[in-house]
């Protein structure tokens, strides 16, 4: 055995250029598996956490027959004291802040804007004091100031801002259909967020929900309370818990995850992406060891030949091309996952700024511009271990082929 | 020790059948220096790969050492070989990343000998054959003469009881093939090893001590001297 090893790492040397080529193909299938695989799940952690921290919350309580028309927006499928729900979800160390969200028109006025012009948009009112509880938006201003409550101000988000070219300072109004008919509010940019989740960005309109209230005489209702729970909370537990703290009320809890089923889905399809691509490398390994060894043990015909002739087993002939394969496989893990190491080092570091697609084009994922990897030593040492088995299960083929050849036809061999 | 009796080996190229052995009987005893001559074409590869249980004949049959070998499956044929027989090629056959010591200890590894014992005997064949100090120079530093040294103690080193040595002198010059038949005769001698070698060459035949003229794929003449 020690000398089939020493002898199949010898024979490596001795076609130093395509065991090197054949290597290299496959260390560079192995870093694009690394370097995708962790820029995806780089993408998915951070696509997560800005789902709950600017779409969804951990969980959110709803009117039971709200999610099925929520694309509606109504406001009268509503939850009706939300203040004691989160009242009471408070005395259960529980989070909560009440949000309204509602549809209708916005028109920009010449004077501001340049132009007139309306389009459709919908509005989240939330509460200025309770809302950095649950959400992140706090920390997200880019220019004016935050929200105060009751005042008839209202924050953009910055991409929705440029698209309309919308300033601190300039008025916006909006019409809407409240619970007592249409209405039209003046509101004064008083702030532009910056949101890194790009879907909120593109359309956030945010005022205080007392200013909401009142103009659509809501008569306190909310129509959402969203609640945050600890970054590592079993969030289906906790979602049992507090709709056992509901109990009846007409309300229902939905988990971030249950809100965000369109997104897992896709986030589950895009991982299918990096399965093509170590299917890629499997390609990579087939295609080149077998090439690799085929044109190897053809050179060696005789050779094989003579060591038949002097009575080494088909399996050892075939153990002795399998680490030869394996070999190649090996440099090609090693060389692969430093590489790896490298272009994920500089994922992590300095990331990718894929603002450009970004910024027009909804790709699923919840980042603004720049995709960053995480580290997955997982990930690493699976793809490692796979390229070496591949590599070595592909010299098998030829083996078999050059093992089938009669031994006075090895040894004619020219 | 070796009995080949009414052998037959047919070769099919398409729709003509070549007939390479048309029956040829011959017994050949122990430690036995023998020459199997005869024009190209005339069979003697093909006798030596049968005997050398590389090839499967199509009539007759062959035993050595009392075994049968025509009954034998593959791997018996290989296990057979692994004990018993060694091969002495015309093109020398060594692996070019191997040094000559190496190459030699390569058969005893297939044997699973201990790692002295490997030692000790590739040590002492190398020296025997006259490469004493060459031990760690690879086939691409040695002469033609050397390599075909190397290739007669790899033979040899495992102690078989027959030698098979296809055209040995072949790529050789007359003066290094000399050398070299004199050192298969030492050995022979020696080691009481049966060597069998094929030949055209008469100086070749010079050197047996039994003459085997094969000519059309039979046995035209036996002569021992
Ligand atoms: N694999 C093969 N297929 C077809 N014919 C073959 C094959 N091997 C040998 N022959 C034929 O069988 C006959 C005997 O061949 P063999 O190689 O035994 O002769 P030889 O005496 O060794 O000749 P040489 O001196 O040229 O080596 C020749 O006519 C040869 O053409
Ligand atoms: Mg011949």
């Amino acid at each position: 055995m020690k000398f089939l090893i020493s002898l199949a790492f010898k024979n490596l040397t001795r076609y130093k250029r395509r065991t090197l080529i054949t290597a290299g193909a496959i260390a560079v299938g192995l870093m694009m598996y690394i370097f995708i695989d962790s820029m995806l799940m780089g993408a998915e952690i951070e696509s997560v956490r800005n789902l709950k921290w600017y779409e969804t919350a951990s969980a959110r309580i709803l009117n039971e027959e709200y999610w099925e028309n929520r694309h509606q927006k109504p406001l009268d499928i509503s939850i009706k004291n939300p203040d004691k729900i989160i009242r009471k979800l408070e005395e259960n160390g529980i989070m909560a802040t009440k949000r309204m969200t509602f549809s209708g028109d916005l028109i920009l006025n010449s004077d501001d804007f340049g132009e007139d012009g309306n389009l459709p948009v919908s509005v989240t009112a939330i509460d200025p004091e309770r809302d950095s509880d649950v959400f992140e938006f706090g920390s997200t201003l880019m220019d004016g100031r935050f929200l105060e409550s009751g005042e008839d101000g209202v924050l953009i988000g910055s991409w929705f801002a440029e698209d309309i070219g919308a300033k601190v300072g300039y008025w916006i109004t909006f019409v809407g259909r409240g619970n007592a008919g249409y209405v039209a509010m003046d509101l004064e940019i008083v702030g532009i967020l910056n949101c890194p989740n790009p879907n909120v960005n593109r359309t956030l309109l945010m005022m205080p929900i007392a200013t909401a209230d009142e103009y659509l005489a809501m008569d306190g209702a909310a129509t959402e309370i969203n609640v945050a729970l600890p970054e590592n909370a079993d969030v289906d537990s906790d979602v049992i818990r507090i709709q056992e703290l509901l109990n009846g009320d007409n309300l229902t809890v939905m988990s971030w995850k249950a809100m965000a089923a369109d997104y897992l889905a896709l986030a589950e399809a895009k991982r299918g992406g990096s399965g093509m691509i170590l299917f890629l490398i499997f390609i990579i390994a087939a295609v080149g060891i077998s090439n690799t060894m085929l044109m190897a043990i053809f050179e060696r015909i005789k050779e094989l030949g003579m060591m038949r002739s002097l009575g080494m087993s088909d399996g050892k002939i075939l153990l002795a091309f399998m680490i030869e394969g394996a070999g190649i496989g090996i440099i090609g893990s090693v060389v692969g996952v430093l590489l790896g190491i490298i272009a994920n080092f500089i994922l992590i570091n300095v990331g990718i700024d894929y603002s450009f697609i970004l910024r027009d084009m909804d790709i699923g994922y919840r980042i603004q511009a720049i995709f960053r990897g995480v580290w997955n030593p997982g990930t690493m040492i699976k793809a490692a271990i796979l390229s070496v088995l591949f590599s070595t299960l592909f010299a098998v083929v030829p083996t078999f082929r050059a093992i089938r050849t009669d031994i006075p036809a090895c040894l004619r061999h020219q | 020790m070796i009995k080949v009796e009414n052998v037959v080996r047919n070769y099919h190229a398409g729709e003509t059948v070549v007939r390479a052995l048309r029956g040829v009987s011959l017994e050949i005893l122990k430690g036995e220096f023998v020459s199997i001559a005869g024009p190209s074409g005339s069979g003697k590869t093909t006798l030596l790969n049968l005997i050398g249980c590389i090839d499967q004949m199509d009539g007759g049959e062959i035993s050595i050492k009392d075994e049968v070998i025509s009954t034998m499956k593959k791997k018996e044929k290989t296990n057979f070989r692994r004990i018993n027989l060694g091969f002495i090629f015309q093109t020398y056959n060594l692996i070019p990343v191997l040094t000559a010591y190496e190459n030699v200890a390569f058969v005893l590894s297939l044997l699973n000998l201990p790692e002295k014992e490997v030692n000790d005997r590739t040590m002492a064949i190398l020296k025997e054959v006259g490469l004493e100090g060459m031990e760690h120079r690879r086939p691409s530093r040695l002469s033609g003469g050397q390599q075909q040294r190397v290739a007669i103690a790899r033979a040899l080193v495992k102690n078989p009881e027959i030698i098979l040595a296809d055209e040995p002198t072949a790529n050789l010059d007359s003066e290094t093939g000399k050398e070299i038949l004199d050192l298969m005769k030492e050995m022979n001698e020696k080691h009481k090893t049966t060597f069998i070698f094929s030949t055209h060459d008469s100086m070749v035949m010079d050197y047996a001590s039994r003459l085997v003229m094969l000519h059309d794929g039979q046995i035209f003449s036996d002569k021992r001297r």
